[in-house]
């Protein structure tokens, strides 16, 4: 990961964090452009700045927290990053173009936005039949990632008797239906019992193993201190940290001691 | 196109939305012209014009049911939060809505045979019933049935694209009752004089359909071109919003 070159810089960087320095982009020789490139993206509602010169990019192969308060413009990056938002100014990038002009998305990105993007009366089965039908991928399919999300003993019922937990395996399983190379997931653990949790982290860590890049947005420090390889922490919209995780907590500091710190300097 | 409208087909039969819509369309008409039928004075009855008259309620409910099931199709997806899926797998916005119309289309087509099959029956059951002579020939089913079923197609685009223009469902839902049952036959007596109403979206359905034999609405034809400019145009003003819109 390193914070995009060729745009904007850090606005209000921690001087010993600085994604440039700490965190050399680690390149596949076979893929030598970024998965996402983020660069000088601003993003304005009126008078209210969401995110303001954010510049990064993620290298295929990890995983990557991406971390900021509430408000931090997270939600509305990977909004924009996933083509659902537009930004005011800069470019969000994934496989070197924007995401509406990827041909057929689904088999490169899989995104999980919000953990109840479902119709309550529909069964799981057919939420992702749709889903698949409308990205032409073959009915087997949504058998396989019902039973890669063990779901398959309830894909038939409706999504309103389903727990929260099950509702993001269900999330995760239309992510995954593409088997794409990117998977962008938002507070993925939420409702999570511990065995899902540990699923999840060994499920990204086996994807990322396998060449796939994951960024997860997510509250839960010591979950991210677990799963992820490196971060990318924004407050106001504004960079403060993208370094990878060794680097960033060298000190023998705690990913939530940098975060704080971080987080309070941006702040004061 | 053929793979998203393969999706929303899909869609449509897989929760219980548009059955529920179905049948209180159904039951409303059969209402609607049971009360007709049986109620009006038999004077009132006993000439063809007055019998195709009646099928008027029945044929309205069946334009504004399929305009709620097209507008659901969209308002439904913005409430659930499925539009971000759905936009995720297929970041074509325009495309998107250009399948919701066509397929709410052929379901809204559907209600507006059926209503009009159901007013027919009703009707005719009622009179009969009464004793009354049926002055009606089987040609003066056509309009009816056939003209009610592409009055309902393409108010159902029209409802697609209310319901991508103004997003929120209850809004969208009360603004087409709103129109259809109230708002536009205010304007219509108001534009009377001008001659005006007759352009209006629902009495181009009405004309189409064959209802209001006594008033003067534009010929079937006619009425037929300028509801599919309507709906085009409405369809057209809510991809367009669509794509220019953020989705939150």
């Amino acid at each position: 990961m390193t914070e995009a070159t060729d745009g904007g810089t850090p606005s209000a960087g921690h001087s010993d964090l600085s994604a440039r320095d700490a965190a050399p982009r680690a390149t596949d020789p076979a893929h030598p452009d970024p998965v996402v490139t983020v660069r000088s993206l601003s993003k304005r509602y009126g008078n209210v700045v969401a995110v303001d010169d954010l510049s990064f990019s993620l290298d295929r192969g990890t995983v990557t927290g991406f971390l900021g308060p509430n408000g931090a413009g997270k939600s509305t990056t990977l909004r924009i990053l996933l083509g659902l938002a537009e930004p005011t100014t800069g470019e969000a990038r994934v496989f070197g173009r924007r995401y509406r002009d990827l041909e057929n998305p689904a088999r490169r990105v899989g995104a999980v936005l919000e953990s109840n993007d479902f119709h309550p009366a529909r069964s799981g089965r057919n939420h992702l039949r749709a889903l698949a039908l409308a990205a032409q991928i073959p009915s087997p399919r949504v058998e396989e990632v019902l039973q890669l999300v063990d779901l398959i003993d309830a894909a038939d019922r409706r999504v309103k008797t389903y727990s929260l937990g099950m509702q993001q395996r269900l999330g995760l399983a239309g992510a995954l239906l593409g088997d794409p190379e990117l998977l962008i997931l938002d507070e993925p653990a939420n409702g999570l019992d511990p065995a899902g949790v540990h699923w999840l982290r060994r499920f990204t860590r086996r994807f990322a193993d396998h060449g796939g890049t994951v960024l997860i947005s997510s509250h839960i420090l010591a979950e991210v201190a677990r799963t992820v390889d490196q971060v990318v922490i924004i407050d106001h919209g504004r960079l403060l940290a993208a370094a990878r995780l060794d680097e960033l907590t060298g000190g023998g500091e705690s990913l939530e001691d940098m975060y704080l710190e971080l987080t309070a300097r941006q702040t004061s | 196109m053929t793979a998203l409208l393969r999706a929303e087909f899909l869609k449509q039969r897989s929760t219980r939305t548009n059955l529920g819509l179905f049948a209180t369309m159904l039951g409303l008409v059969l209402l609607a012209e049971l009360l007709h039928g049986l109620g009006l004075p038999a004077r009132n009855l006993d000439s063809a014009a007055s019998q195709l008259r009646i099928l008027g309620p029945g044929e309205i409910i069946g334009t504004l049911l399929a305009a709620l099931l097209g507008a659901m199709s969209i308002t439904g997806e913005i409430r659930h939060g499925t539009i971000r899926p759905t936009l995720l797998v297929s970041p074509g916005r325009i495309r998107v809505i250009t399948a919701k119309v066509w397929a709410s289309m052929l379901p809204g087509a559907g209600f507006g045979l059926a209503a009009g099959a159901v007013a027919v029956g009703a009707s005719t059951a009622a009179l009969r019933a009464r004793g009354i002579t049926i002055h009606l020939d089987p040609g003066d089913y056509v309009l009816p049935l056939l003209g009610g079923a592409a009055a309902a197609a393409l108010w159902a685009a029209i409802g697609v694209g209310a319901g991508a223009l103004v997003r929120n469902q209850a809004a969208t839902l009360v603004g087409l009752c709103a129109w259809l049952l109230f708002v536009e036959n205010l304007l219509l007596g108001d534009l009377t004089s001008l001659n005006a109403g007759r352009f209006l979206p629902g009495a181009a359905a009405a004309a189409i359909s064959g209802q209001k034999p006594d008033t003067p609405l534009l010929a079937p034809a006619a009425a037929l071109a300028l509801l599919a400019l309507y709906a085009t145009a409405a369809a057209t003003a809510g991809s367009t919003a669509t794509n220019r819109r953020d989705i939150a």
